[in-house]
């Protein structure tokens, strides 16, 4: 089990969308998952090689990225799809980013691949390994979000 | 230290430069400076990002000061120390570390300190681990799990049997937590008897997930857990959950594929232990994945076997093994013709039992009976491989028993029905009701695969799914089916060997229409496929 993994990206998710978003995700209770596949309406994933090997996706249902995109962009939509793409993969980044420098101030240092985007309702990805997910799920006052973690 | 005086006032290039060349020189003599700088941030986060950094390379090469910052009145010196000790594997910083959570409550802080002594790995920290394994902080529960699985500690076994237990129980089955995925790998690292009885004990878990973490355990440890799954034949089944108990430790003594693990299955059917239909599957099932001698002998016997589905496991099973003494054994039973010959032949031609086909058909009688089972199929996937066999064999008889195969097509405008199982025999079974009913079979070895066909643009009319498969489960594939717009109202048919009702209530609730209980007959099911495609 990688859970010392989760810490870092809990914290910055959280801090993620709250300093870009100006949304404050509460965690609720981790779980485990068989099955390498993560659903969502949006989602942004990021393969991790290093230390370890693995993938981490962040899928955010349609009311949450919706409401991520509106705060991040003010009336400043011009094309939702778009929009909604570039925000969710710019957020994913960061918070790839900040998580792998928390986890390098643990002495395991990873590299991450840019973020890949899937719009569609209900859609289901493939994560990299065949291991068993950590999710964790966050929910927010516009709508809920999952993380999941799956490390070979 | 001179270099640090005046800090503040430097520029940013300055600062960053000095701090730079700190972190390279590891120059403790900086120390008490840096510090200073810590607790009193520059509010730069570029240049505070740098202080930590160069303390981190300080306090790395120097347990003592590492120690001493441990006791630090500041907490974030606290952390910072924590952190260094754990990832500089400090042993001598254990009874500070341990000092620190004898009377903690910050959680957060709780477990930065067990990371720590999770990477040092003293044995002085293996009580810090029992203490917190039942914390309600389930990062804390699965870390100190885990590392009672990394000590071997069998005075733990107790406490996570009790865990794995109320996982099981009705308030908390229905997910899986993190800890409980580290409560069965920690069982099985500790391996003792009472650890390895614990985890078999619980194949029949509620929760498909722990199940099958359950399994994958058991599988790795190959030969070591058979004696355990062996007690599941220790007597016959006397009720379903001893049914179930059997099937399961079967296919884990399938999957495991050792040779003793063949020795108890032909030892349990020898002593009249395999009763139930579904029992006598996963036996026949497992024997074909383990391929003993013994097995494949046991395999022949189940030629005797009346059920299709039985039959069909055992054909499938023999595929794998094909020797002179299986086909001298076919041959036998095929010529003697009649009822039971004829559903030997059509299992053959069912299964796409190549290698038994090729094996058997240089003899020209057997190479008749078998085309003609093959010509009643109806299945365009059973004949175009059979096709396919023949055309590799290339003789002129083969030539003109491929001319003589039906051409069967699959008709436009059929319906549609996809069915998931990772069980070959079973799969085989469906596309044989399915194209007998005229409707066109998509099949899938799991979940993932049905969701692909769906992805293909497949609009299914009927799905029938097993509850238990690798990769996607039939549960997960309910739920992806039920939020497909358009596949809201497609009958479901769930498939299962679970006896027990909170499996059923779980699958309900994710949207299965209907239910077949293992075993069935085929026309069971082919009454159900009605039913739903009128």
């Amino acid at each position: 089990m990688d859970v010392e993994l989760a810490k870092p990206f809990i914290k910055a998710v959280v801090d993620v969308l709250s300093m870009m978003a100006f949304i404050t995700p509460k965690a609720e209770r981790p779980y485990v998952k068989k099955g390498n596949v993560a659903t969502g309406d949006v989602t942004g994933l990021v393969g991790l090689t290093g230390s370890k090997v693995g993938s981490v996706s962040i899928s955010f249902d349609k009311a949450c990225a919706i409401a991520i995109v509106k705060n991040m962009l003010g009336d400043d939509i011009q094309d939702i799809m778009q929009d909604v793409k570039d925000a969710v993969g710019e957020i994913t980044n960061m918070v790839s980013g900040q998580a792998r420098a928390g986890l390098s101030e643990m002495g395991i240092s990873m590299q991450g691949s840019t973020p890949t985007v899937i719009i569609g309702d209900n859609h289901t990805i493939a994560h990299v390994t065949n291991a068993p997910i950590m999710a964790i799920p966050f929910t927010t006052e516009a709508g809920n979000f999952t993380i999941e973690f799956c490390f070979e | 230290m001179e270099k640090l005086s005046g800090f503040r006032e430097k520029d940013y290039l300055e600062q960053v430069t000095l701090l730079y060349e700190i972190d390279k020189a590891k120059d403790t003599a900086a120390l008490p400076e840096l510090m200073d700088l810590f607790m009193n941030p520059t509010r730069d986060q570029a240049v505070d990002r740098m202080v930590v950094n160069a303390l981190h390379a300080i306090l790395a090469t120097s347990p003592q000061a590492t120690i001493e910052g441990l006791a630090s009145p500041h907490p974030g010196v606290r952390t910072l120390c924590v952190q260094v000790s754990g990832e500089s594997r400090f042993p001598e910083a254990t009874p500070a570390l341990l000092k620190l959570i004898e009377t903690e409550t910050d959680q957060d802080f709780v477990y930065e300190v067990l990371t720590a002594l999770s990477r040092i790995k003293t044995p002085e920290g293996l009580p810090s681990f029992r203490k917190h394994m039942t914390s309600e902080e389930p990062y804390i529960s699965t870390l100190c799990v885990s590392m009672l699985g990394t000590y071997k500690d069998a005075e733990s076994v107790p406490a996570l049997v009790a865990m794995l237990n109320d996982s099981d129980s009705d308030t908390r089955y229905e997910q899986c937590d993190l800890s409980t995925w580290e409560v069965v790998k920690a069982l099985a690292a500790i391996g003792t008897d009472e650890a390895l009885a614990s985890i078999t004990a619980k194949l029949r878990h509620r929760n498909p997930t722990v199940r099958r973490i359950i399994t994958d355990c058991l599988t790795a440890m190959g030969e070591r857990p058979i004696p355990f799954l062996a007690q599941a034949f220790a007597q016959k089944a006397a009720d379903t959950a001893a049914v179930d108990q059997q099937t399961l430790a079967a296919n884990v003594l399938g999957f495991i594929g050792h040779k003793k693990g063949a020795d108890v299955l032909v030892a349990a059917i020898d002593r009249g232990v395999v009763e139930h239909a579904n029992v006598k599957y996963a036996v026949y099932e497992a024997l074909g994945r383990i391929g003993s001698m013994k097995g494949v002998i046991c395999l022949m016997d189940g030629l005797d076997e009346s059920d299709e589905l039985i039959l069909m496991a055992v054909v499938t099973a023999l595929d794998r093994h094909v020797n002179p003494g299986i086909l001298k054994n076919l041959t036998g039973r095929l010529a003697a013709r009649g009822p039971v010959a004829d559903q030997l032949a059509r299992a053959v031609a069912s299964a796409r039992a190549l290698n038994i086909f090729t094996g058997l058909y240089a003899d020209p009688a057997m190479a008749e009976i078998l085309v003609n089972a093959v010509c009643l199929s109806k299945d365009p996937v059973v004949v175009e491989a059979f096709r396919e066999a023949l055309s590799a064999l290339g003789t002129d008889q083969a030539k003109a028993h491929a001319a003589k195969l039906p051409d069967v097509t699959a008709k436009a405008g059929a319906k549609k029905a996809i069915a998931a199982d990772d069980s070959k025999s079973m799969l085989a079974l469906y596309r044989n009701i399915l194209t007998d009913l005229g409707v066109t079979p998509l099949t899938a070895t799991n979940g993932q695969e049905a969701v692909d066909h769906l992805d293909q643009g497949e609009v299914p009319d009927l799905v029938i799914t097993d509850m238990n498969m690798p990769v996607m489960d039939g549960m997960e594939l309910t739920n992806k089916i039920r939020s497909t717009p358009g596949l809201e109202a497609v009958p479901i048919i769930m498939v299962t060997t679970e006896s027990e009702g909170s499996q059923r209530e779980m699958a309900a609730k994710a949207g299965v229409t209907d239910f077949l209980t293992k075993p069935f007959k085929p026309a069971q099911l082919a009454e159900l496929v009605r039913k739903y495609l009128g």
